[in-house]
């Protein structure tokens, strides 16, 4: 975002651009082409289809025609679902659990790996390392992990005596969620630690040295110098972050399917179960919509805002 | 041993007067050390578990060695996951998916960051919020359409889907690289007669190198561990990814802990050697581009 043309070359440059704006987009049509036709027809295309799904009733079986219903699926979801406000609510604790726990570590990690050190190499590889794991497979170590009886949690909290502390992690209504929290936490950490590293890296060193010069400390450093230059990294953070949220599923069907007593259900989890456990297309379709228009509210304002920053 | 490394820790500016010591620095390293390993734990008891017998994972406690090192665990896990055709699947699907959306994901960045025409912007704005509305708003409706096009259950049908949701992302990404390239190289390049093509092929895809080897491996990594797609699409095991197996590993043997363990390990080899592999491009080329923009 940050190239710099004289405004004189500029100009040149949008005149003559200008004239051949034609030519440019009839050049720019088989560059395009690929890339559209596969975008259009196998993500654009299937996600206003759930939309239109969302007014019909159908149980997803070709032999059956669907109904065309108004927005009854709708009323029905908000009046008449009690998973869907779980999921819902669940889903909210998810984002905001996620913007406050894991993307302070990550920062507070990638402070503490800025700074020369023995092992740094090998501190970043091992929080980086669970991110590269597929969610599925840390949804299986995780699951194995809180096993009551077998599971090393509760095993660790026999051997420390708080026997009383160890439980049912997955199997408790009141805890369920958290404790798949915690393997996303263990999962998530790493990647959001490479993004503020790289943010890092582009702190200017001359301010720090000038800011040091000039008798500032840590602290003051880091709020006048290094959180300015970070602001960028952050928006990233924050819109991946609330972004990957709203998508968490298979962690959360790999450890627990959404129970017990839908205690860890999701929206992501819930449009899919709606449309292919309990065969009710139509619903499903409404939930991925509810879903679909939360994203856009959050998604469409930030790439207006990243987007204007292209501007030459 | 280790306060003699310690004291090696530089204090940060040279022109700074040394203290013998930099506590703040070794108080630092110390609370890192203990959460990394805390971070390793979770790898280090799947290890000990994936080589023990029944009787040791009941008998013993998550760290303690295994009486007796049960490799064997690890060669069942791969006959009873059916490893070969999964991971073969897998490899397969990465193998044309990876090169082949970079190579459409290129071009299209190419004609949005380099040919500007007029409202490129807005396209790349449409390919972009592709990038972030989440996946399982889209799963119904692409298993229909899978199903009419009589693509459900194969690695065809589940390749299509994977280019297009992998595109946005990737469109993004080199977008901001191609815009990086200065005019002049181009405008010159076409003053010689080069073709839009031979700018695309031969300037602008050799510079994005470092671009395209970073998104190379992060999409290989996504590709491996897909799974909300793979499940919806595809049914036989024969045509089962890693994430699938994996899932269907650890809810049908899910009580002989040494093998899923094994199992769970293995899935992730191909994985751990791409990242330890091209480690660097990880924090240099795709993550300062996205920090950029």
């Amino acid at each position: 975002m940050s190239t710099t043309t004289s405004p004189a070359a500029t100009d040149a440059m949008r005149s003559r651009r200008h004239r051949r704006h034609g030519n440019r987009f009839l050049a720019a049509v088989p560059y395009l082409a690929p890339a559209a036709l596969l975008y259009g027809f196998f993500l654009v295309y299937p996600m206003l289809d759930s939309v239109r799904l969302s007014f019909f009733e159908w149980s997803g079986f070709r032999t059956e025609e669907p109904t065309f219903v108004g927005t009854d699926n709708y009323v029905r979801l908000f009046t008449a679902d009690p998973v869907f406000w779980a999921a819902f609510r669940n889903s909210i604790i998810w984002v905001v659990l996620s913007l406050l726990v894991p993307m302070t570590l990550s920062l507070l990690l990638a402070l503490a790996l800025n700074r020369r050190m023995v092992g740094r190499n090998l501190f970043r590889s091992v929080f980086y390392i669970p991110a590269v794991f597929a969610s599925i497979t840390v949804a299986a170590m995780w699951r194995w992990i809180y096993n009551p009886t077998l599971g090393t949690v509760n095993q660790v909290l026999e051997a420390v005596g708080l026997e009383s502390w160890s439980r049912q992690w997955l199997g408790d209504p009141d805890i369920a969620l958290y404790s798949v929290f915690v393997a996303a936490i263990w999962q998530g950490v790493g990647f959001n630690m490479v993004l503020f590293l790289a943010g890092l890296q582009q702190v200017p060193v001359e301010l720090v040295e000038a800011a040091k010069l000039d008798g500032a400390r840590g602290p003051q450093i880091f709020r006048h110098v290094t959180m300015p230059a970070l602001r960028p990294t952050f928006v990233v953070v924050l819109i991946l972050t609330i972004i990957s949220s709203l998508k968490v599923f298979d962690l959360v069907v790999g450890m627990t399917g959404g129970g017990p007593a839908q205690s860890t259900q999701v929206l992501a989890l819930w449009s899919y179960t709606q449309s292919f456990s309990n065969h009710n297309f139509g619903q499903g379709g409404a939930v991925a919509t509810v879903l679909l228009v939360i994203s856009l509210c959050l998604v469409v304002p930030y790439l207006t805002w990243a987007l204007k920053g292209e501007d030459r | 041993m280790a306060t003699a490394t310690l004291t090696r820790v530089p204090t940060g500016t040279a022109s700074a007067t040394r203290r013998p010591r930099d506590w703040v620095g070794i108080g630092l390293w110390i609370a890192l050390a203990i959460s990394a390993i805390a971070w390793a734990t979770p790898f280090v008891f799947m290890f000990l578990t994936s080589v023990k017998s029944k009787a040791d994972v009941s008998q013993l406690s998550t760290w303690d060695l295994p009486t007796v090192w049960l490799w064997q665990n690890y060669a069942d896990a791969v006959q009873t996951g059916d490893l070969w055709v999964t991971g073969g699947n897998s490899l397969l699907i990465a193998l044309v998916k990876v090169p082949l959306g970079l190579l459409v994901a290129s071009a299209t960045a190419f004609a949005l960051g380099r040919l500007r025409f007029r409202r490129s912007k807005l396209v790349l704005g449409l390919f972009a919020v592709g990038s972030m509305v989440p996946i399982q708003v889209a799963l119904g409706p692409l298993f229909n359409t899978m199903l009419s096009l009589d693509l459900l259950d194969s690695r065809a049908g589940l390749l299509l889907p994977y280019l297009a949701f992998g595109i946005p992302y990737q469109v993004f990404m080199l977008y901001g690289f191609f815009k990086a390239i200065p005019d002049e190289l181009d405008e010159s390049a076409r003053i010689d007669g080069a073709s839009t093509f031979r700018v695309y092929w031969q300037i602008c895809l050799p510079l994005a190198r470092p671009a395209l080897a970073a998104l190379f491996i992060l999409d290989f990594v996504a590709t491996w561990n897909e799974y909300a797609m793979a499940t919806t699409l595809l049914q036989s095991q024969s045509n089962w990814t890693i994430p699938l197996a994996v899932q269907g590993f650890s809810s049908q043997h899910a009580t002989d802990y040494g093998a899923l363990n094994a199992f769970i390990i293995l899935s992730a080899v191909p994985v751990l050697i791409v990242y330890l592999m091209f480690q660097r491009y990880f924090v240099q080329g795709a993550f300062s581009g996205a920090v950029k923009g």
